[in-house]
């Protein structure tokens, strides 16, 4: 290709392929570089690399490695007894670590035959949609910061403070809330706390206005996210794909509407898609899924039982065998959808424990193929939009 | 029997020296008693009767240095004011014949009698008397042969009503 | 992209106008009231039991020994180790917390803790004071949260009506669904085992029971126990009384979960499991008693190869639980399964044989290499109250022989008992059903000195006998059997207790005479204690022997002063069958280390 030609042609050929399909890539011609991102990187929450062929500013080609936190939680999980999985599994996701207990949990319960209260499914849900909000305001920041916009991370960190507060006082802990537990959940709302949280909720409306106005109405975010990395709405069966990212390709995609699980089928809302399905589209759709948590959090709270038992009665839990038997385990977390298998062989521990992260095709599969033809400069910002969350991919 | 062969002899006295005396000569009776009887029991309960001697002596110590002492008005005075109390329980007890061969059981029924009769005749011999020093001693002496009796039905209690599930 | 996208960021300018939101003082803001922070434990409320260990899937936790602190130490129900934590591995899940036995560990909600040396951070809670010791906040396990089930399986038992008139057996026992859900209750802590006084390993066959493992069970406790068969239906249970459990729920059955052991495994593959004798070594040993202190000791010593003689006053084996349980709580066959698998260990037996009578001690002397005093309590002892003389005022030890005996007896229209134990109960509940069988009434009285609170008897046993109308008047003193001018006993005249201990627990009853009852009987019946018949030793050997306190002098192996004789069981521990068992075991220890101690002389 003529470099008269550059620019013009259709950017996804090049660099050339031969005709095994390997790129045709000659690192001696000194027209490439090799460039490391990572494992500290900018785009993500935790330690992932991105290996990159360079071609002036133009990334040709991206591959992606992890490994670097990998901690076998899927293989420790054989050798400890169904309850001593509990507070090792939140660790698998550190920003929105509830889902973790959640699928655990509820695979645990249905292949032990347990029933749990109903309000336990209540409280479970609201925990849910908080940690959804936790992840998502997280996320704002990361994406606003990614294209050098430092000052929505300040301000979603403290709506994220307040929420955490609200977890403190809910679940005993701030980040690892190991709350949910098989059986139900540790305990009540604590007193006084619809009050607080509907404080705290217009305090995230709040920010949210200044994020739109800051970042969603931005020249400089417009500039650099609209059209940049587009996911084609035909690759979201072909990859995977799930969640905002599938939603912001206009796919309406959703399991707390696609299989309803808790108290979800008894809450009154719709997914939020976007068209463009572009980084803009996507960072939208998940601001419009945060003010939805918001929206179904009061639901959740005004239509929550006010009374009733919030844990199951467990055998001794020292001695817990369940019996032979497999599950999955599905949720709509807030990068999509997250799920456990779980297999039990009549043993007290489980015979296999498989964490599906939707970081795992999201940032690795289908990283590798938005990555192509992008500046170095919006690497970081595409692979936030595809909300990346390393510790999930490394069970 | 409050009325028996000590109570002549008690009522006649009128010192306190007196009065120990003769008190002490009973204990001293009731040790020898025991001391005797010691060899003759079975040697499985012999440590019984052997501890009754032994008690004898004590009580015999005690009734010989008090009748010593200088200020024994005032120390008969603050032991009367709290009596101990009766308490009944082996009031029905026959007194047994301690035949040849008494097991643990006769011996105890037997001192309980002894105390409870000792017990009755201080008790009628200080209420015979007029307020004084001398009301107070056989108050005194009633009280003591109480708190042994006390004591004894807490023995016999635990060597009775024992070995029983 | 518009004009508006130009300006609309400038509102960020607004906040040059707010409140800092960040928190002055991070160093003082305090935790939420259930955070879960640094532990705090109760010392004193804490038994040892080291469940907080077992959950832990971190080893952040380890039972130590705690030495000279105020309400630690290691006694019935409290293994006097505290747990230790180490922060260095903790990730405050708090399943400890909710796992504690006795709810003694929590979680205070302080979570600073600055320090140079990291050893630091390794520390016994309650024990190394912390200055969050005693702070209130903090995460405590939520009512209704429960990581064990706090409920014991219920025992299937015959109705109060179906049972009344029979001497049927109550109990049903477990079915195996039952008794493994019972077994899983068991959080395998093992403080019962010091408690049981002949240690048998029961977390270990609790965890046969839920591994539906019986033969490896029925090796287990035939290891430590040969009256298991006996003891799963009768035995004290003081394991129950000190289970870990039984600090917030109910103690795990551990009774009933051995009884279920012992029937799942068909009785024909005892023998085979439990192992046969060594080979013969002709060491003699002469038991006196077949109770189940001298047939364990007779268990033992046969299985080592010696010579066992058995010598039995009456027609059976089995002692106290052969004749003075009542067969509505041990059936004979019971008994008798028990005694032949001890007797096909090579014991002879020699019942009917009186030792002192038709066959003297010191010919047993003489003809063994060692001879063994398993001779119980059969002696009943009486109020020798006023016309407690009279020949229809018994000891309940004499008449539960007679019935256990077979014997016939025309049970009395009325009959009081004096006595507040198991034996008490066990006669008053033999005769109601004699009663019942033979006129169709009940009408037993039972007096006994104490209160309810303080009988000796088994709580369930007094439960048991209220259920089967035995009129139960607690806080009676007997003052006199009474009888009619023709002689005839009419009744017990009693007073009431006012109150009987002392503060020290010390024998001193106050009575209100005022309060003066006539319980009406026919008969009388005396169950307040029994003693040692030992008059088969004859005065000489009385007199050389030492004693202690009325009863023989024995060493902790039960070694008398006498070189060639030992003593076990009742008559030397007082009434229990499991601590009988634990004698005869020592016995046999004993004993077989007196001989190996020979046979190194000799050599």
């Amino acid at each position: 290709m003529a470099d008269a030609e550059f620019g013009k042609a259709d950017r996804s050929q090049y660099p050339h392929r031969r005709p095994d399909g390997s790129l045709d890539i000659d690192l001696t011609s000194g027209k490439y570089l090799k460039l490391w991102q990572g494992p500290n990187h900018p785009g993500i929450t935790g330690n992932m690399s991105v290996e990159l062929t360079v071609c002036g500013d133009e990334v040709v080609e991206g591959k992606t490695h992890v490994g670097y936190l990998h901690r076998g939680f899927e293989k420790l999980m054989e050798r400890r007894t169904f309850i001593q999985c509990f507070p090792i599994v939140c660790r698998i996701c550190v920003p929105e670590p509830d889902f973790n207990e959640y699928c655990y949990a509820a695979a645990v319960e249905e292949l032990a035959g347990l029933e749990i209260p109903e309000k336990a499914k209540w409280i479970r849900a609201l925990i849910l949609e908080m940690g959804r909000i936790n992840s998502y305001l997280m996320y704002l920041g990361g994406q606003a910061g990614a294209f050098g916009q430092g000052v929505i991370g300040q301000w979603t960190t403290y709506a994220r403070d307040l929420m955490l507060d609200r977890f403190e006082e809910l679940t005993g802990a701030r980040i690892y809330h190991m709350f949910i537990l098989p059986g139900g959940v540790r305990d009540d709302l604590p007193e006084g706390f619809d009050e607080r949280m509907e404080q705290t909720l217009q305090e995230v409306e709040r920010t949210l206005d200044d994020v739109y106005d800051t970042m969603f109405r931005n020249a400089v975010f417009k500039k650099r996210a609209v059209g940049l990395g587009y996911v084609d709405p035909a690759l979201v069966d072909e990859y995977g794909i799930t969640g905002p990212v599938a939603r912001g390709a206009g796919v309406a995609r959703d399991v707390r509407k696609d299989q309803p699980y808790l108290v979800y089928d008894q809450l009154d809302f719709e997914p939020v898609t976007g068209r463009e399905s572009d980084v803009y589209a996507r960072a939208d759709v998940r601001r419009r899924d945060l003010l939805m948590s918001v929206d179904l959090i009061r639901q959740i709270l005004s239509k929550m039982p006010h009374k009733g038992e919030v844990m199951a009665t467990l055998p001794n839990v020292l001695h817990w065998k369940i019996p032979r038997g497999e599950t999955y385990i599905r949720g709509e977390c807030s990068r999509g959808e997250y799920g456990y298998y779980l297999v039990t062989d009549g043993s007290g521990y489980p015979r296999r424990v498989n964490v599906r992260g939707p970081s795992y095709t999201h940032a690795m599969a289908l990283l590798e193929k938005l990555i192509v033809n992008v500046n170095i400069s919006d690497v970081a910002g595409l692979m936030v939009s595809l909300h990346t969350y390393p510790p999930e991919i490394e069970r | 029997m409050p009325e028996g062969r000590g109570y002549q002899r008690l009522k006649s006295r009128t010192s306190l020296e007196e009065i120990l005396e003769v008190a002490t000569e009973f204990e001293r009776t009731a040790r020898d008693f025991y001391t005797e009887l010691a060899p003759k029991v079975s040697k499985q309960i012999r440590y019984l009767v052997e501890e009754l001697a032994e008690e004898e002596q004590r009580h015999y110590d005690l009734f010989s240095q008090l009748r010593m002492r200088a200020d024994i008005v005032e120390q008969i005075k603050q032991s009367v004011e709290t009596p101990a109390s009766d308490r009944r329980f082996s009031d029905c007890i026959h007194l047994p014949e301690l035949g040849d061969h008494p097991d643990d059981q006769a011996v105890l029924q037997y001192a309980l009698g002894r105390e409870h009769a000792a017990m009755e005749q201080y008790q009628s011999l200080a209420e015979s008397t007029p307020g004084g020093p001398i009301r107070d001693l056989f108050a005194f002496l009633a009280d003591e042969e109480t708190q042994h009796k006390n004591e004894l039905e807490k023995r016999y209690y635990e060597v009775v009503h024992s070995g029983g599930v | 992209m518009s004009v508006r996208d130009l300006l609309s960021p400038f509102i960020a300018w607004k906040h040059l106008f707010r409140e800092p939101v960040s928190i002055r003082d991070p160093f003082n803001r305090e935790a939420s009231e259930r955070y879960r922070g640094f532990h705090q434990n109760d010392v004193e409320k804490c038994i040892g039991c080291g469940t907080c260990e077992a959950i832990c899937q971190n080893g952040a936790i380890d039972m130590v020994i705690v030495e000279g602190v105020e309400g630690i130490k290691t006694r019935p129900g409290d293994s006097g180790l505290r747990p230790r934590i180490d922060y260095g591995r903790c990730c405050w899940c708090a399943l400890c917390v909710d796992v504690c036995m006795t709810s003694s560990l929590t979680m205070s909600n302080a979570y600073k803790w600055v320090e140079n040396d990291p050893d630091k951070f390794r520390y016994i809670p309650g024990v190394d004071k912390k200055e969050w010791d005693n702070v209130k906040q903090g995460y405590h396990r939520p009512d209704g949260h429960r990581l064990n089930a706090p409920e014991r399986i219920e025992m299937p038992e015959l109705e109060p009506a179906e049972r009344i008139d029979s001497f049927v057996e109550i109990v049903g026992g477990y079915s195996v669904e039952q008794a493994r859900l019972e077994a899983d209750r068991c959080v395998t802590c093992g403080i019962c085992v010091a408690t049981c006084p002949t240690h048998m390993p029961i977390p270990e066959y609790i965890s046969a029971v839920r591994d539906g493992d019986y033969e490896r069970g029925l090796k287990l406790l035939y290891d430590s126990n040969p009256f298991s068969q006996i003891c799963g239906k009768v035995c004290t249970r003081r394991c129950e009384t000190t289970c870990a459990a039984s600090h917030e729920g109910d103690p795990i059955a551990i009774r009933w979960l051995k009884r279920h052991i012992t029937e799942q495994v068909p009785y024909e593959k005892y023998r085979d499991i439990i192992g046969g004798p060594l080979p013969a070594t002709g060491k003699k040993i002469a038991i006196i008693g077949a109770g189940p202190a001298g047939m364990t000791a007779a268990f033992d010593l046969a299985r080592k190869g010696h010579e066992v003689s058995v010598y039995e006053a009456r027609s059976h084996a089995g002692g106290m639980t052969r004749y003075g349980i009542p067969e509505y709580r041990l059936p004979f066959e019971t008994i008798q399964r028990e005694i032949d698998l001890i007797v096909s260990m090579g014991v002879e037996m020699h019942y009917d044989t009186r030792v002192g009578t038709d066959i003297q001690m010191q010919q047993l002397q003489q003809d063994n290499d060692a001879v063994l005093l398993a001779i119980g309590l059969w002696l009943g002892r009486g109020t020798r109250i006023p016309g407690a003389d009279h020949p229809h005022v018994y000891k309940a030890i004499d008449l539960l022989r007679r019935i256990r005996d077979g014997e016939q007896l025309e049970a009395p229209k009325s009959m009081v008992v004096i006595g507040g134990g198991n034996v008490a109960m066990d006669i008053a509940r033999s005769v109601a059903r004699l009663q019942k069988q033979q006129q169709g009434e009940i009408n037993v009285t039972l007096t006994a000195l104490e209160d309810k609170a303080h009988f000796l008897a088994d709580p369930v046993e007094i439960k048991e006998s209220i259920e089967e109308e035995i009129n139960i008047i607690d806080s009676r003193g007997p003052q006199e059997c009474v009888s009619d001018d023709q002689g005839k006993l009419v009744g017990l005249r009693s007073w009431k207790v006012l109150s009987i201990f002392d503060d020290q627990h010390r024998f001193a009853p106050t009575y209100d005479e005022s309060d003066e009852q006539l319980h009406p009987g026919e008969w009388i019946v005396e169950a307040i204690g029994q003693m040692s018949d030992v008059s088969l030793l004859g005065d000489a050997l009385t007199e050389k022997l030492e004693w202690d306190r009325g009863r023989l002098q024995v060493d902790d192996d039960g070694h008398t002063s006498e070189p060639w004789l030992w003593a076990a069981g009742d008559c030397v521990k007082g009434p229990d069958i499991v601590s009988a068992v634990a004698t005869g075991h020592s016995v046999a220890t004993s004993i077989e280390a007196m001989f190996e101690q020979k046979e190194a002389q000799n050599a």
